[in-house]
């Protein structure tokens, strides 16, 4: 509880300090874009940060609640739910990032829109692939 | 697969949640389960087993499915 206590303490504190360089770094001749990335990264880090603390907050105050919600996350039925929506969702997305590419050829799209979704394609099969090997031999 | 859950649940005299407190599942595993819409992890087949004090085979019943 301590260490995760520090770990998301720090993480609010990292995103302050990203934030406030991006407002420091606003006045310097840097690009938009890497003060947009300072800000955007370090007010989600700092948010992140502050949602988790409130968190272990709400938790350390209804030891009973929280055990509960441990019990609904770890829940071998709940598990086996969001295994298998992340599944179907990620070959639903597969495929629709191939009726992109094929979309895009229609609509004349510049060529490396096109080739961004083949490849996006295949590396999510590749990756299929590789943990298919991985899982058969652990189990 | 059919079981015998709920009727051994209420032959104790369990509510869904105490049960589910004491195998430290949801609620709605062990509704799913007495519906048959769920069927159990060996782990948690043991588990029931081990609170009922009866063998897996008395709490599921395993009928091959007609060709």
């Amino acid at each position: 509880m301590k260490g995760r206590k520090t770990l998301y303490l720090a993480l609010v504190i990292l995103g302050l300090c990203l934030v406030i360089a991006a407002l420091i770094l606003r006045e310097a001749d840097i690009p938009d874009s890497a003060g947009g990335a300072l800000m955007g990264s370090g007010s989600g880090l700092a948010a992140m940060g502050l949602a988790q603390l409130l968190t272990l907050r709400a938790e350390r105050k209804d030891p009973v609640q929280a055990r509960k919600k441990e019990i609904e996350v770890h829940d071998e039925r709940n598990v086996a739910i969001r295994r298998r929506a992340k599944a179907l969702s990620g070959d639903a997305l597969q495929w629709a990032i191939l009726a992109v590419a094929w979309v895009s050829i229609g609509f004349g799209a510049p060529l490396w829109m096109t080739l961004a979704a083949v490849v996006v394609f295949v590396l999510k099969s590749m990756l299929e692939v590789c943990l298919v090997v991985r899982y058969q031999r652990e189990m | 697969m059919k079981n015998r859950l709920e009727e051994l649940r209420k032959a104790r005299g369990l509510r869904q949640e105490e049960l589910a407190e004491a195998l430290e599942v949801s609620r709605q595993t062990i509704g799913s389960l007495e519906n048959g819409r769920y069927n159990p992890s060996i782990l948690l087949a043991f588990k029931l087993s081990r609170y009922f004090g009866v063998p897996i085979e008395e709490i599921f019943i395993y009928e091959e499915e007609a060709t």
